[in-house]
């Protein structure tokens, strides 16, 4: 079983070496490409000097407290729009027209209102996180079992219990996908805000090292990115087996 | 239509119009500086003469390009990449699992990449627009490869088909599905990086009204534009939801 | 060559060759032996029946003849030639027809492709789909989605796109066992009538013993584990086929009698 294990990363492992002979026999002058060895290098250099570690925190800080206000804004109106099938369909319109607005595009609106920084970032991916999690708690409500509401109804619980001990835990599972969806997409929306235009963060190092000409410190930053967007991943994939079971959700 | 459906509508674009009123109070009563808020009236001023002076049609049509030529580049690179790969149970062991690991990576994180490499160009723009778009697109296109009902290709083997005839007349069709849900996705992410590449390469687009209208401070001309960007963003995901229904009529009849 | 113990003679009119031939056929998946030693020959034309229990290799065996497994010793032998690959001019009609369908094209496009296969022009094939859609009594449902189609239906429509290839062999992999009753006996007469028409040879798999008896000139049951031939038959019934009075035939109640015993010896 080893061997299949294995199987996966031997093309990663190959490219990889190959691009490394090649660039040590060219003698590689680039600014834009970099040894594999040269760029591992780079990376335990800003690592040890703190550069990609306050960048990380800089990044995270705003991708959670984003994706925190964002996640429950749209947890709170989904959970609405799922019990009220009124509510859902006269806020319908004005979801939908909302909605695909992209994100990065009030990053100007946040810009002159908030001015560079941690805020202007925290409220665009906040933005961006309300839509997946509103429109997929409020299916995730809708999709509760018919026999749990009219429990809930038979038992004459007030809203506010009925929400909370019944609604949520049934809807638990999906609203932690939506979770999961959501935190990817508040990771990528805080690079992405970084690079165009805020000074913080691993999004803004990237951008500087290739200014500087650094290509493998641009190249380390990249894989260091990829690497806490893979770890958040699995962090959350893992958290929700543990919490929900194997055969939870896909 | 069902008359119930149509009073709904209305009754929610009422709600919608209720909000937009919301909005010129608050922008009347001047609760949020004018500067960072115009009124709706102001947004609307702007979007009218932004059109008939011929602006934001030009800017308009350069973000519709970005997002075009590197979505439709995507497509094509996207689907033939995908097939090979799906259909091949050697390059699924080895190659799509690396791909599936790439997944969650920010796109955006390549432009400076592509900057370094190709300077702040339209080509630059090209090449990170149709790379960022090409994931959902292959690895929709695997997985819909992968997933072709086993049955279809004894009868395949039975009826001595081409190879070429088997990808086109039968694993094509039966990911088509999957295939578009990629291409929908694809479309968004296509759009915000267009607009990202046009905010930091200056190119000719949307994305570059709105920030220019932001450092003048141009609140109306601004909220016009990311108006515009809004409905560019609803159009297209209803035009691809209509050439969905007609593609995939035969999903949706039958018990 | 050693002729093994459950060969069928040779027939009276002189034409010795099987079409379709199984010599000494082994094949193993998986570690496990499915079918050991298979000798068996099939004549053009005839309708053989094979029944036995579950898991017993029925389904194994069939589709060694259509060439979708290569046997791990031995030969199955298509008009004296070893089957190395699927042929067009064997047909497959499998059990599961939904999966068996293009859920994309219509009744007309799913009988087409077998057209398109064996490259007939696109001017002749409409002519050709109406002409088989008749033949199997799906009329005016061209248009239909297999989806629209009730489970009949669809297996109508799956025998037509085999019928599309113009087959020498029809094998059928208990076709209808996911229908109903009343569904089932008139289909078994459809086949009946088409076969008859075009003289194909069809080797049919099944568990329902009066289907093998009312449709075969010869029933072979197979043992299981490994599987192989337990029980050979000859079903000397009149032809044409009537669904009553063959069932009540004193031949018919003897065959069955016989199976039966030989099915409840086997599951013992």
């Amino acid at each position: 079983m080893t061997i299949d294990r294995a199987k996966p990363l031997l093309l990663p492992l190959t490219v990889l070496a190959a691009f490394e002979a090649w660039a040590r026999a060219a003698h590689l002058q680039s600014d834009s490409l970099a040894p594999p060895s040269a760029i591992m290098a780079a990376l335990i250099g800003a690592l040890a000097d703190y550069s990609i570690p306050i960048a990380t925190r800089d990044t995270l800080f705003s991708a959670f407290a984003g994706l925190a206000v964002g996640s429950l804004i749209g947890l709170a109106l989904g959970i609405a729009f799922g019990i009220s099938d009124v509510l859902n369909r006269l806020m319908e319109v004005t979801v939908e027209a909302i909605r695909p607005i992209p994100s990065i595009a009030l990053l100007p609106i946040a810009l002159i209102a908030l001015g560079f920084g941690y805020r202007m970032e925290i409220v665009i991916v906040a933005f961006a996180c309300i839509w997946p999690m509103l429109i997929l708690s409020g299916a995730a409500v809708r999709g509760i079992e018919p026999r749990l509401m009219e429990v809930s109804r038979a038992l004459r619980l007030p809203p506010a219990q009925r929400v909370l001990k019944i609604i949520i835990p049934a809807a638990l599972p999906r609203i932690f996908v939506a979770f999961r969806l959501s935190a990817g997409i508040a990771l990528i929306v805080a690079v992405t805000v970084e690079i165009a235009i805020n000074p913080i963060g691993l999004g803004a190092g990237i951008m500087l090292a290739q200014q500087a000409l650094r290509p493998d410190l641009m190249l380390a930053y990249l894989v260091w990115i990829g690497l806490i967007g893979y770890g958040l991943n699995v962090l959350l994939i893992l958290a929700q087996r543990r919490l929900f079971g194997r055969a939870a959700l896909g | 239509m069902n008359r119930t459906i149509i009073l709904w509508r209305l009754a929610s674009f009422a709600v919608a119009a209720g909000f937009i009123a919301l909005w010129q109070l608050i922008a009347n009563l001047k609760l949020v500086s004018p500067v960072f808020l115009p009124g709706p009236d102001r947004a609307w001023a702007a979007l009218v003469h932004g059109f008939s002076s011929g602006d934001l049609c030009s800017k308009l049509i350069g973000t519709l390009e970005h997002m075009a030529y590197g979505w439709l580049a995507a497509s094509i690179a996207g689907v033939a990449i995908g097939a090979m790969i799906g259909s091949s149970r050697l390059m699924r062991t080895y190659v799509a699992p690396s791909l599936e690991f790439l997944r969650p990576l920010p796109v955006s994180a390549i432009i400076p990449v592509a900057i370094a490499m190709l300077g702040l160009t339209q080509g630059m723009a090209l090449f990170v627009i149709a790379f960022g778009a090409i994931w959902p697109i292959m690895l929709a296109t695997i997985h819909g490869f992968a997933a072709v009902e086993p049955r279809l290709y004894e009868i395949t083997r039975s009826l001595q088909m081409s190879r070429l005839a088997v990808i086109f007349k039968i694993a094509l069709p039966s990911a088509s599905p999957d295939i578009i849900a990629g291409m929908r996705l694809s479309l968004t992410v296509a759009l915000i990086l267009s607009v990202v590449c046009e905010i930091l390469a200056g190119l000719d687009g949307l994305g570059h009204w709105v920030l220019l209208s932001a450092r003048s401070f141009r609140s109306a001309d601004l909220f016009a534009g990311v108006i515009l960007l809004g409905v560019m963003g609803y159009a297209t995901s209803l035009a691809m939801a209509v050439a969905e229904n007609r593609l995939l009529k035969w999903q949706r009849v039958g018990h | 060559m050693a002729i093994a113990l459950k060969r069928q003679e040779a027939p009276v009119s002189g034409l010795a060759t099987p079409q379709i031939e199984f010599i000494d056929a082994t094949l193993m998946l998986g570690g496990k032996t499915i079918i050991e030693n298979l000798n068996l020959g099939v004549r053009p034309g005839e309708f053989l029946c094979i029944v036995g229990a579950s898991g017993c290799g029925k389904t194994t065996a069939l589709r060694l003849a259509a060439g979708l497994y290569q046997p791990s010793r031995g030969a199955v032998m298509f008009n004296g030639q070893p089957m190395l690959q699927p042929r067009r001019d064997i047909a497959i009609v499998f059990q599961d027809y939904g999966k068996a369908l293009l859920p994309w094209r219509t009744a007309a496009g799913n009988v087409s492709l077998a057209l398109e296969a064996v490259r007939m022009s696109a001017a002749q094939r409409p002519a050709r789909i109406d002409e088989l859609l008749r033949k199997v009594g799906l009329p005016g449902h061209a248009g239909k989605y297999p989806t629209e189609m009730s489970g009949g239906m669809q297996q109508r429509l799956q025998i037509a796109r085999c019928l599309a290839q113009e087959p020498k062999a029809l094998l059928m992999d208990e076709p209808f066992g996911a229908l109903d009753a009343m569904t089932r006996q008139g289909l078994q007469d459809e086949v009946l009538s088409l076969t008859a028409a075009s003289n194909a040879t069809v080797i049919f798999v099944t568990h329902d013993l009066d289907e093998a008896i009312y449709l075969g000139d010869r029933i072979i049951g197979l043992l299981p584990h490994p599987g192989r031939i337990g029980i050979e038959l000859s079903v000397n019934l009149p032809r044409p086929r009537d669904q009553l009075a063959t069932r009540e035939h004193p031949e018919f109640l003897r065959l069955r009698r016989q199976l039966f015993d030989f099915i409840k010896a086997t599951e013992a």
